[in-house]
């Protein structure tokens, strides 16, 4: 915890903790001193000079964005002198702005209504001047309209913290304009369309493309979950109105670095409302898939599966909720009595691999990336590039340890391009040499390993720093925790959202993994959630469980329609071990249900009494501590997947059916 | 680099300097700050100057209003309050260095009491004065000056007088005059004076 500082801001008393600015600390005793430039979790630059504010002592006013608390401070933010700055800036801005509050979509939140109000300026005293800025809106996501810009740099500042760098200013003072290199169209400067700008932006010059006319923020319902496109599950805020989902922002608390979502995250919610969802239950009559009622649809299933009863075989995706997890695993063993129900998590992972610590990432000074190729520009693992790439342009230090080079590495303090296991070997005999202790079978496993120079110095690194952060691949998880034997955390980072959740619920295979049931035998296959699979593998007869109508659910003898992504709600693990909520934001499509209601029907068809799995139950499952034990450095055997390929191929439905599309489209165009 | 920036904010302020109407020194300056030295990082100075630069252009072309010289002075006074450096808070101080002392209200007025800002003036020939030498036919290069030169063995010829629409008042015929006939009057005045040349 860090000292706590007292002040007094406008006569009320406040304790901040060291180190805050005075925006900051003032908004911690409910006080708003107004501000364009500043954003949370960014370095003030004191450009808008909005928030100016007078402190007892000082002779000449002070940016409130810069200035730290100290102790026993006196600060009044509304002074006549401050006041008068702050309506000549917001009445210099209104000269150069749109004054159509009236239709603007961004009504309600923009900054600069807010402000315009507060000074009741109705429009500006000063010459009016006009620009004509052309629009780009030439892609499905973002518009960017520089007549509305107020110049407060906050999307350049926003991009070029978590490294995309794709904005930037030009030109200066009155005219100047945000823009990408050479002024290029968004799809052709490198933007990965992952929106952390719109929310940045105080005014209508950024906003998500298809707003116009679907409602202001006032009308929206703001709704806190998860985000289950990849293994990052991050937070998320989403907007609806009647019943139907408007927009998606990033939901991670202001000014953490780990407010991000991807542009699947924010733009893929259309899919859940596509042409290619599955409405009805589906059964195949004379070769054709035909919709028919869940009764009878339920009652062909269970038929199969009393048949099939030890021969039956479920394969889910691990994107898959803990709820609808745990009843599937009590559905399998209890009522279909198989062994064979296990995820697609166990490509890439195992129990061993997958459950590990929890790191405190806002705070980590060192990030050690092990075997580990987060990518925003190709959506892998995005949120975990942005993070790393936001805490290095804060200072903190990263070491690569990877076997290629993997896109992050440029921005890394120290690249260890080498064997994996080798090089975490190499390290913590590093580690034990400049004083670290750990336990025998650590020393003796490291004994004959050789130390490089660059291993010296991550070494150091690496005691130096107060927090550091071991980030891994499964397969390299284990190996990488040996290094926690001696300090620090390490966290393995899964393909699928809620891998590790799965796992923790027990939905890992007793009988037949999930290769080798695709690889066929079996006298009936159930597809639980988007699965990796395009044709159909050798089984008996299929049954798919999805939302959506994918290319395997296209082969299947008998599709049941679920609940999709942001239609169901429950809890999940995400790839930090943190347990989270989803959020049941719509109603389900058709007659789509969740995964659980399905399990239990198809229970009762079979006359067998389940009940749907209970958060209580589930929570205590997800209560995991992790207990460093050393195991020998080497990687997991079997445990390679093409991230990438996984990522995009588990998500097929999202993509196909939202605007998301677009951006395969644009790259084949490219 | 900031050097060179420094540098240049004086070398404004010093050719300012050499004019001689205030509200043209606050122009030149306001306007050679905007294209060169200002960094364009705070809004006070950065849309500041510029909405200033519009309002002394109205001042100094004629146009300019009680609510021109209001918005000057407030613009001029919050820069020196609220911009982040020096070099904002010197060309608040450059345009304040005249306010107050009436030179501003006088041009609202339609006077430049120092005869520099074309709007205010008007270039004539005295025809009491003129020999009609045509030296200041030849001198201008906008063809404002008519006449034709009188000529021995003519009994008539055409005055000379300067076209006020094609004059741009740069002054080159003022000092080809052989008999100073040339003057600059003060529009709104009407009266004609003389201005004292050196």
């Amino acid at each position: 915890m860090a000292n706590m500082v007292n002040l007094k801001i406008d006569g009320k008393e406040i304790k901040a903790p060291e180190g805050t600015n005075l925006i900051d600390a003032a908004e911690i005793g409910g006080i708003h001193i107004p501000n364009l430039c500043y954003l949370k979790g960014l370095k003030g630059i004191g450009a808008c000079r909005l928030c100016l504010v007078e402190i007892e002592g000082m002779k000449s006013p002070m940016i409130a964005c810069t200035t730290k608390v100290k102790e026993g401070m006196s600060v009044n933010t509304k002074t006549e002198k401050v006041q008068e700055v702050r309506k000549f800036v917001i009445d210099l801005i209104l000269s150069m702005h749109p004054l159509d509050c009236m239709t603007c979509t961004k009504a309600g939140v923009c900054n600069l209504q807010q402000y315009a109000y507060d000074f009741e300026l109705k429009e500006s005293s000063f010459t009016r001047k006009k620009f004509g800025f052309a629009i780009d809106e030439a892609n499905p996501f973002i518009k960017r309209d520089p007549d509305y810009c107020v110049l407060c740099g906050r999307c350049v500042r926003v991009c070029k913290n978590q490294g995309t760098n794709v904005l930037e200013f030009m030109g200066r003072g009155v005219g100047s304009k945000v823009v990408t290199a050479d002024d290029k169209p968004l799809q052709e400067s490198g933007c990965t369309f992952c929106g952390s700008c719109v929310d940045a932006c105080p005014v209508n010059a950024l906003l998500e493309s298809d707003r116009w006319r679907k409602g202001r923020e006032w009308e929206y319902d703001k709704i806190n979950s998860t985000c289950l496109l990849c293994g990052n599950g991050c937070d998320i805020t989403v907007n609806t109105k009647d019943g139907h989902v408007m927009k998606i922002n990033a939901g991670a608390a202001e000014g953490s670095p780990e407010k991000y979502i991807c542009a699947y995250g924010r733009f893929g919610f259309d899919c859940i409302e596509a042409d290619n969802r599955v409405t009805a239950p589906m059964k195949r009559v004379n070769g054709e898939l035909k919709e028919t009622t869940w009764k009878d649809a339920l009652e062909t299933v269970a038929n199969m599966l009393k048949k099939a009863g030890s021969n039956a075989g479920f394969i889910s995706t691990a994107g898959i909720l803990n709820e609808d997890a745990l009843t599937l695993k009590k559905f399998a063993s209890d009522v279909v009595k198989t062994k064979n129900a296990d995820t697609t998590a166990s490509l890439y992972g195992s129990v061993d691999t997958l459950i590990s610590g929890t790191a405190k990432l806002d705070s980590a000074d060192l990030f050690v990336l092990v075997d580990l190729n987060p990518s925003q520009w190709e959506r892998v693992l995005p949120a975990i590039d942005a993070v790393i790439r936001r805490r290095v342009n804060d200072g903190a230090k990263l070491i690569v340890i990877n076997s290629s080079e993997p896109k992050i590495s440029s921005v890394a303090t120290i690249n260890l391009i080498e064997n994996e296991a080798e090089a975490l070997k190499s390290l913590a005999k590093a580690l034990m040499d400049k004083g670290l202790s750990g336990d025998e079978k650590l020393a003796s496993a490291v004994e004959n390993a050789s130390v490089s120079e660059a291993m010296e110095k991550a070494a150091t690194l690496y005691i130096e720093a107060k927090n550091p952060v071991i980030l891994s691949s499964p397969a390299m998880y284990q190996a990488s925790a040996n290094i926690t034997l001696l300090k620090g955390v390490a966290v393995s980072v899964p393909v699928e959202s809620n891998a590790k959740g799965a796992v923790m619920m027990g939905l890992t295979t007793e009988g037949k993994s999930y290769k080798e049931m695709v690889s066929g035998g079996l006298e009936i296959l159930y597809a639980v959630g988007e699965v990796p699979l395009n044709n159909k593998p050798d089984a008996g007869f299929l049954v798919v469980q999805n939302s959506h109508m994918t290319e395997l659910a296209k082969q299947a003898d008998v599709v049941l329609p679920s609940a999709a992504f942001l239609d169901a709600d429950g809890t999940m693990v995400d790839y930090n071990g943190r347990l989270k909520y989803v959020a049941k934001v719509v109603e389900p499509a058709g007659d789509a249900k969740s995964h659980r209601e399905i399990f239990v029907d198809i229970a009762k068809a079979m006359g067998a009494d389940m009940k749907e799995a209970k958060e209580s139950e589930t929570k205590k499952l997800a209560k995991v501590k992790v207990k460093a034990v050393f195991s020998p450095f080497e990687r997991k055997e079997g445990l390679d997947v093409k991230v990438d390929e996984m990522i995009e191929s588990v998500n097929a439905s999202v993509i196909n059916g939202s605007r998301l599309l677009w951006l395969k489209e644009a790259a084949v165009c490219a | 680099m900031t050097e060179a920036k420094e540098l240049k904010v004086e070398d404004i302020k010093k050719s300012a300097e050499e004019k001689g109407c205030p509200v043209q020194k606050a122009l030149y300056y306001v306007t050679e700050f905007i294209s060169g030295p200002m960094c364009g990082r705070c809004f006070p100075c950065a849309l500041g100057t510029y909405e200033a630069k519009i309002r002394l252009r109205n001042i100094v072309e004629g146009r300019g209003t009680a609510a021109d010289l209001s918005a000057v002075k407030r613009i001029a006074e919050d820069m020196l309050e609220g911009s982040l450096c020096m070099k904002g808070k010197n060309t608040a101080k450059f345009i304040l260095e005249w306010m107050g002392t009436g030179v501003y209200e006088e041009h609202i007025e339609g006077r430049c009491p120092s005869r520099e800002c074309a709007a205010f003036i008007e270039y004539r020939i005295v025809p009491e004065k003129c020999i009609m030498c045509g030296l200041c036919k030849d001198a201008c290069k906008h063809g404002a000056v008519l006449g034709e030169k009188k000529k021995s063995y003519k009994s008539g010829y055409l005055p000379f007088e300067i076209r006020q629409k094609r004059c741009v008042k740069c002054g080159d015929c003022l000092p080809v005059c052989p008999t100073d006939a040339i003057v600059i009057v003060d529009v709104k005045a009407k009266t004609v004076q003389t201005v004292q040349t050196v």
